[in-house]
């Protein structure tokens, strides 16, 4: 559930700040596991061959230590050979055997070189403090030597032996020891022994009887000979950050008696001992210890070989070591050098890191950006695209997309557009429909009220018609009704005219049509109307299309209609004026319109709602029913008429036909001319 | 005119205000008249006095004036009918002067309306020899349309007509004195007064329409001369050219000169 929780909170980070992560994460841990494994690679390289150098080295060191311990026998066995040695051994002259001793002990640098007879028996030292007389036929090397053999070996020396030979020796090799950290314990607190390299060789006459035995040796406990040489040979005296890289000692047991090893206080670390491990691999044990070891107060690559006396015994070590120190430092140095390039990369790996993921995040971010200002509205933005790369594409591809909602957004907005006006449109055609329905409403009840009522109102009509004549026939003209029974004769004659009208309205003959050329209607009509006298001070200017094309219709209706209008607009012209008549195709093609304009008096705005309604009329003598009429032919075209009027400016009517015939059958029954 | 035994003539109307004022109208020395309330009156009146002219509106509840003019037609064909009527049914009036009625009326009429009818009427029976000779006795050309007693009509291209009175009205009526014709461009309707004619005796004889439309061209020289109206009925002495609108409907109400 936490590892859950917090690889979501991974997860909801910035998109940028996985990536560093990530990178960082596995950079590390590719990192460290590299410099883990490869430390220890080098390690293990540098130490092995630190090792077998040292190994190499202790192996030089041998040489050295052999050859000295040659050296030592070649002079033992030179001097034995001598015929002064050989004939004053014979003659027991140990004056003579001193002096020539002595010179030859110290031009060769021996510690020791003493001479036995045949017994073992010593017959002469060369130091002067040197004992005389004692047995020495139970030395290792002596014995040997009785038995007629030359023998080297590197031997531990009693107190005992030291102290006949010089009391200096024994002090030399007297060694308190130095309290050592890791070594093993020992019930001493000290050495006294020494440890000596050795030859013995007899002394032969010419027959080759044994005279006796000539031994030399030299002490190595504080002597630096053979480590000095070592060092000057295999390490040439190199040193780092002033110390000596290599060092040799020379162990007595575990007691370092020879040793350029130096201790904090700058002195030869002699007088203290090996570490425990060493201790029990090469002395008890004696197997050759190869490995890093801590030495007085440094680690170094040791080895560590035994040495033994000529019965075989382990009495001691030879051992070379070099300083760790440089080893470390190389490979501190190697790793901190890996180190550092590794850190180096992962800086140059964020920063290329950086620029990659900005190239990612900014691009997206702009997205992100430009969405919200889609979601605002705004589909105007668009986001810069810098690469080809799949978020370049994802950008292109956004911008697209953004295109095409602009697009499909405005579609919708003229679309939207579109609808209110088609709405408004329709609304309006509906509108018309409906005043149109309710007009053709009024007139076909319009038609049945006058079909019902002409009957009804005929018989009283006609009563008052016959009887008012019959009074009128026999009143002299003078009387004084005569004029009021005239009138009532008049009006009632009217009133005819409005039934007959009435009827005629209501009897509605469908529509005769046939191809008509519309202007040649409207100059006909117009014919008959210049002819009347009264409106011998109208004007009439006629602005006709040549190119109409012909339209199906009912002439005498129409021609009826165009009178109606024509009459009408002369009426509203009392003093004179313009009737402009013009006909033209309408602006969609799909109809003629024909208008009719005066210069009259016009019309209220309250009466032209009222203009075909029944019975509406404002002349004194008109029966209201002229504009009815025309309504309905027009209706019966399919056509419209509309009114256009401002008092004191003049009226304008326009009809409109449509030229598609939408009963096409009605006008088959007359259509037999043209 | 006192030799001359009174003429008897039967006003039949369902409502008696209207058969009051026709009567009174057309009451005179000359005339003696009755009145009957239906159909069924009418009938019973007849078998009693055979009247010699019958005036009868055509809408009638029972025995319509239809239903009389065809009873009369079979039982007693000397006697003049003569339908009243009111404009809706006037396509009915033209038929029944199809039918055999002498003419018919539409309401409302003057006196004077029906008194030159009624004289018309008289002037049919009594065979008048006066105007033998000067008025044409040549028969309806054939082709030509007619309404019996009254107009004929010549059909045209254009869907136009030419309206002519034929001679038979012309013989009942007097000496022409005034010749009454539509203006140009007015509408006329079948069945209703296209022109009015008055003669001496003081009549005025309205003329029908044979058919409905407008009026396109007006006869000139008739008005300058009636006498073209007896001499040449049939050509230069038509009334007026008219550019019909319901042809096909009109037709029916009109015979076919054969």
């Amino acid at each position: 559930m936490n590892l859950h929780r917090s690889v979501q909170k991974f997860l909801d980070l910035p998109l940028r700040m996985k990536f560093v992560w990530s990178f960082l994460v596995g950079i590390l841990f590719g990192g460290l596991v590299s410099l883990f494994f490869g430390t220890r690679l080098e390690h293990r390289t540098i130490f092995t061959l630190a090792q077998a150098k040292v190994r190499h080295d202790l192996a030089s060191a041998w040489v050295v230590y052999n050859e000295k311990l040659n050296d030592i026998r070649d002079i033992v066995l030179l001097n034995a050979s001598r015929d002064s040695i050989r004939g004053a051994l014979l003659a027991c002259d140990r004056e003579v055997l001193y002096r020539t001793l002595v010179r030859v002990r110290r031009d060769f640098n021996l510690d020791i070189l003493t001479i036995t007879d045949s017994s073992g028996r010593v017959v002469t030292r060369t130091n002067p403090t040197g004992v005389v007389g004692d047995d020495q036929s139970s030395d290792a090397l002596v014995s040997r030597a009785l038995r007629k053999e030359t023998a080297i070996a590197t031997e531990v020396v009693p107190r005992s032996e030291l102290l006949k030979e010089s009391p200096e020796f024994a002090e030399r090799a007297y060694l308190k020891f130095i309290p050592t950290p890791k070594a093993a314990p020992r019930p001493e607190d000290h050495e006294e022994d020494g440890l000596m390299l050795k030859a013995a060789a007899p002394v032969l006459d010419e027959q080759g009887k044994l005279l006796g035995v000539l031994y030399g040796g030299i002490l190595l406990n504080q002597n630096y000979e053979i480590v000095d040489r070592v060092k000057e040979i295999v390490f040439k005296g190199e040193k780092y950050k002033g110390k000596e890289i290599g060092t040799v000692t020379i162990f007595q047991n575990d007691l370092r008696i020879s040793t350029n090893v130096i201790d904090a206080e700058g002195n030869r670390a002699i007088g203290t001992r090996v570490s425990r491990e060493v201790y029990n691999a090469v002395l008890l044990r004696g197997h050759p210890w190869v490995d890093r070891a801590f030495v007085v107060n440094h680690w170094y690559i040791t080895a560590y070989e035994p040495i033994k006396n000529l019965a075989g015994e382990i009495i001691g070590m030879l051992y070379v070591g070099m300083l760790e120190k440089p080893y470390i430092d190389l490979r501190n140095s190697v790793m901190f050098t890996f180190a550092g390039i590794a850190l180096l990369c992962t800086v140059l790996l964020l920063i290329i890191l950086f620029f990659i993921t900005s190239s990612i995040t900014n691009p997206l971010r702009r997205m992100v950006l430009a969405t919200n200002r889609i979601a605002q509205g705004d589909l105007n933005h668009q986001v810069r695209v810098s690469f080809r790369d799949e978020v370049g594409q994802l950008a292109h591809s956004f911008n697209q997309m953004t295109e095409n909602l602009k697009r499909a957004n405005e579609n919708l907005i003229q679309w939207g557009k579109t609808l209110e006006k088609r709405v408004e449109d329709r609304t309006k055609e509906l509108r018309e429909m409906q005043d149109y329905l309710v007009q053709s409403e009024k007139l076909r009840s319009l038609g049945k009220m006058a079909a019902g009522v002409a009957h009804e109102i005929n018989n009283p009509l006609t009563s008052i018609l016959i009887n008012t004549h019959l009074m009128l026939e026999k009143l002299e003209k003078r009387h004084e009704f005569y004029e009021n029974l005239s009138l009532i004769a008049d009006e009632t004659s009217r009133c005819t005219q409005i039934v007959k009208g009435l009827l005629e309205f209501a009897r509605q003959n469908p529509p005769q049509k046939v191809h008509t050329r519309i202007n040649e209607l409207i100059e006909r009509t117009a014919q008959l109307l210049e002819n009347q006298a009264s409106f011998q001070n109208v004007r009439i200017v006629k602005d006709l299309d040549p190119d109409l094309p012909t339209i199906k219709l009912d002439r005498n209706k129409i021609q009826q209609v165009f009178w109606n209008l024509m009459l009408n607009a002369c009426e509203a012209m009392p003093r004179g004026g313009q009737l402009t008549i013009s006909d033209s195709l309408s602006a969609d093609g799909k109809s003629i319109e024909v208008r009719f304009a005066d210069t009259g008096v016009g019309i209220p705005k309250e009466n032209v709602n009222k203009l075909f309604d029944p019975f509406f009329t404002t002349k004194s003598s008109g029966t209201g029913l002229g504009l009815t009429v025309s309504y309905g032919i027009i209706q019966q075209h399919d056509g419209k008429i509309e009114v256009w009027s401002e008092v004191g400016r003049g009226t304008v009517f326009t009809l409109s036909f449509p030229l598609e015939d939408k009963h096409p059958e009605s006008s088959q029954k007359g259509g037999t001319n043209e | 005119m006192n030799n001359r035994k009174k003429r008897r003539v039967l006003v039949v109307d369902d409502e008696i205000t209207v058969c009051k004022s026709i009567r009174q109208a057309i009451l005179s020395d000359e005339y003696e008249v009755d009145m009957a309330l239906s159909g069924e009156e009418a009938l019973k009146k007849d078998a009693e006095k055979s009247y010699d002219l019958i005036i009868t509106d055509l809408m009638m509840p029972g025995i319509s004036g239809l239903d009389l003019l065809r009873s009369l037609r079979e039982a007693r064909p000397d006697c003049n009918v003569i339908m009243i009527t009111g404009y809706p049914t006037i396509k009915t009036a033209v038929e029944s002067v199809k039918m055999g009625a002498f003419d018919y009326l539409p309401k409302p009429f003057t006196p004077a309306d029906l008194r030159g009818l009624v004289a018309r009427a008289f002037k049919k029976t009594e065979g008048e020899d006066r105007l033998k000779g000067i008025v044409s006795d040549a028969p309806i050309p054939a082709g030509y349309y007619y309404m019996l007693g009254h107009t004929w009509l010549k059909i045209e291209e254009n869907n136009r007509g030419v309206v002519g009175v034929v001679p038979y009205f012309l013989k009942t009526v007097g000496i022409i004195t005034q010749l009454e014709l539509p203006k140009v461009n007015e509408a006329v309707t079948q069945g209703n007064v296209c022109g009015k004619i008055s003669d001496a005796d003081g009549f005025v004889h309205r003329i029908w329409s044979p058919a409905s439309g407008r009026v396109v061209e007006v006869n000139s020289r008739l008005i300058a001369d009636y006498s073209l109206l007896r001499r040449d009925p049939f050509t230069e002495g038509f009334l007026f050219r008219l550019e019909t609108d319901n042809l096909e409907e009109d037709l029916k109400g009109l015979l076919l000169a054969k």
